[in-house]
């Protein structure tokens, strides 16, 4: 075996070269299909947000900044403060929701964890648009959450959910606290169990071993499910035309009316570019948190 | 108290000692985590549920049910423009899978093998549709068409859903190919194997069932994607999901909800089965080897 390394090494050297070339053919089609079709697409947006339009309302390139500047509108901000507001609220309740389910599957599920994982996973990646609709049909003003709660007494026949905040920020909840679920889900499956016993052991009662013990170390995954909740919620505009009135509307319902209604497309795309680098923002906020987390964990 | 404990603080070497300790604690059944937990599968599967039974009421109500009817699913039937949209429908998800699954597969094997520059360089390009929200995406691709003078079309549906659909199958594909032994395509080369020999008869039928489960999750994927098609559609026939979007927004049909319903129950039958389908192969002997474990 050892007299037969050397040989076998340096008759592999020759294919080394030829074997990088060759995975680099076959990584050359993909990468170079995205950089035309995504990467330039995108850059196309940056660009457009400082364009202008024809008399015809196409668009031409040059250098306006009256997209840009129309940002400052408060018209624009309000919406955009609305949008992060609604984000904001969404990745709160997703967690508040999300950590029970996934905590009781994971440390309660016992051999139907995987069904009930399951369970919740592949409903949620069906047609997000028909699940949505049937959503506001249940969140309606006579539709079946609405009449159980007036049942017990928990809401009055003014009570309503669709048309309201409430109501956008339910279908963005429905839409996506799967994303949640998953990581968190990932992360309790990992938790040693007997981390939670020596809580316990160390006179911890439920709740002191849970915020001291299980909390702090699902903390990557909660941040993880956090940034996957955020990134769509904060570029939906369906849950807001669907659940929510005018006043509801979020960044993304202003950007498809720039672009399907009102035709103008620089502003539709400086609208887009200012989305993006919200959600940029929050994207480097997370990297930086888990790897101020990592840097711990090392030391 | 802790001394009645000692056994079992030895437990975690002994992993039955361990599932026995984790039993312990489910004997506590945790009655409001139950309770949680039963309430948000009840509303998770409420709407659906909602669809699925509205799609049967024999009366045009959204909210009383008449009674059981097959009515809207033969409006369904007969209607010409929501059939012809369905099998445009079809025929993006096809195409969109067949151009995804060869992109990124090839992808994913050259982002593994190549530790270049470019590699990471791709590795980084790949990541752009997964953290850019489809609203994005969705315009960008709708400018670079309109901006090539391109008029939209099924055929740009079918570029922009393959365009996001390959970092999907690159993604899922990348850890399975991490975790096949590159020795076993070494073995295969001291056989006398070319190094493409190697891919196509070792590397390729070791990877066969994640290929085929993200090829059908991209298919389910496509045909329930609505943002996307919804900026690169031409005008007619548009996908299944468009008219489902332009049905909802303009006035509640009830054809909807048995299309819906019939969408819900096609997915979620693919969904299911993409998750399925390595446990058919996973447990079959010799490629067990592959996997580096």
């Amino acid at each position: 075996m050892a007299l037969l390394r050397p040989s076998s090494r340096s008759r592999r050297r020759g294919p080394d070269a030829t074997g990088t070339r060759m995975w680099t053919w076959f990584m050359l089609p993909g990468t170079l299909w995205m950089t035309g079709f995504l990467i330039a697409s995108l850059v196309l947006v940056a660009v457009l947000a400082v364009g202008t339009t024809d008399d015809l309302g196409n668009p031409r390139f040059g250098f306006d900044l009256a997209g840009v500047r129309a940002l400052a509108d408060p018209a624009y901000t309000e919406v955009l403060a609305r949008s992060l507001g609604y984000a904001l609220l969404t990745c709160a309740v997703c967690l508040l929701i999300a950590y029970p389910v996934a905590y009781t599957i994971a440390l309660h599920g016992g051999r139907y964890k995987h069904a009930l994982i399951a369970a919740i996973v592949v409903p949620f990646f069906a047609n997000y648009l028909v699940r949505m609709y049937g959503w506001s049909v249940v969140l309606s003003d006579d539709g079946p959450l609405l009449r159980a709660l007036r049942a017990v007494g928990l809401a009055d026949g003014d009570t309503k959910i669709l048309n309201t905040g409430v109501g956008v920020v339910a279908g963005l909840v429905y839409g996506f606290v799967v994303f949640m679920i998953i990581p968190l889900y990932a992360a309790l499956e990992r938790l040693d169990v007997s981390l939670i016993e020596a809580g316990r052991d160390l006179y911890g009662g439920p709740v002191r071993t849970f915020f001291f013990v299980t909390l702090p170390a699902t903390r990557q995954g909660a941040a993880a499910g956090l940034v996957l909740v955020f990134l769509p919620a904060m570029g939906d505009f369906v849950s807001a035309q669907l659940m929510g009135g005018p006043d509801q509307i979020m960044i993304g319902n202003l950007i498809q009316d720039k672009f399907f209604q009102g035709q103008n497309w620089p502003l539709g795309s400086a609208l887009t570019m200012l989305l993006m680098l919200v959600l940029l923002i929050g994207m480097l906020g997370y990297l930086r948190r888990t790897r101020k987390d990592e840097a711990e964990a090392r030391r | 108290m802790t001394l009645l404990k000692l056994p079992s603080a030895k437990a975690p070497t002994r992993p039955a000692a361990r599932t026995r300790a984790r039993r312990g604690r489910a004997d506590r059944r945790p009655r409001v985590l139950i309770a949680v937990t039963a309430l948000f599968f009840l509303l998770l599967y409420l709407p659906i549920a909602v669809v699925a039974l509205f799609s049967f009421n024999s009366k045009k109500s959204l909210t009383v049910f008449g009674g059981f009817s097959l009515r809207w699913y033969r409006t369904f039937a007969h209607d010409d423009v929501l059939i012809a949209s369905l099998g445009t429908s079809l025929r993006i998800s096809l195409v969109a899978m067949a151009g995804s699954v060869l992109l990124g597969v090839a992808l994913a094997l050259g982002l593994v093998r190549c530790r270049t520059r470019l590699g990471s360089l791709a590795g980084l390009i790949m990541l752009v549709p997964l953290i850019t929200p489809e609203i994005v995406t969705g315009v960008a691709s709708m400018l670079l068409f309109k901006g090539l003078g391109v008029a939209l079309s099924t055929g740009t549906v079918m570029l922009a859903e393959i365009t996001f659909s390959i970092s999907y199958v690159t993604v899922i594909l990348r850890s399975r190919v991490a975790a096949l032994n590159p020795e076993v395509e070494e073995a295969a080369m001291d056989l006398g194997a070319t190094r493409w020999q190697a891919v196509r008869l070792v590397t390729l039928p070791a990877l066969l069932p994640a290929v085929l489960a993200s090829a059908v999750l991209i298919f389910a994927l496509v045909f329930d994607d609505f943002v996307l098609a919804y900026f690169t559609t031409g005008v007619d026939p548009q996908p299944l999901s468009v008219r489902i979007y332009s049905a909802i927004r303009f006035g509640v049909q009830p054809t909807i909800n048995a299309v819906g319903t019939l969408m819900l129950a096609g997915s979620i039958c693919l969904i299911a089965l993409a998750l399925f389908i390595p446990r058919l192969f996973g447990r079959r002997g010799g490629l067990d080897i592959l996997s580096g474990e």
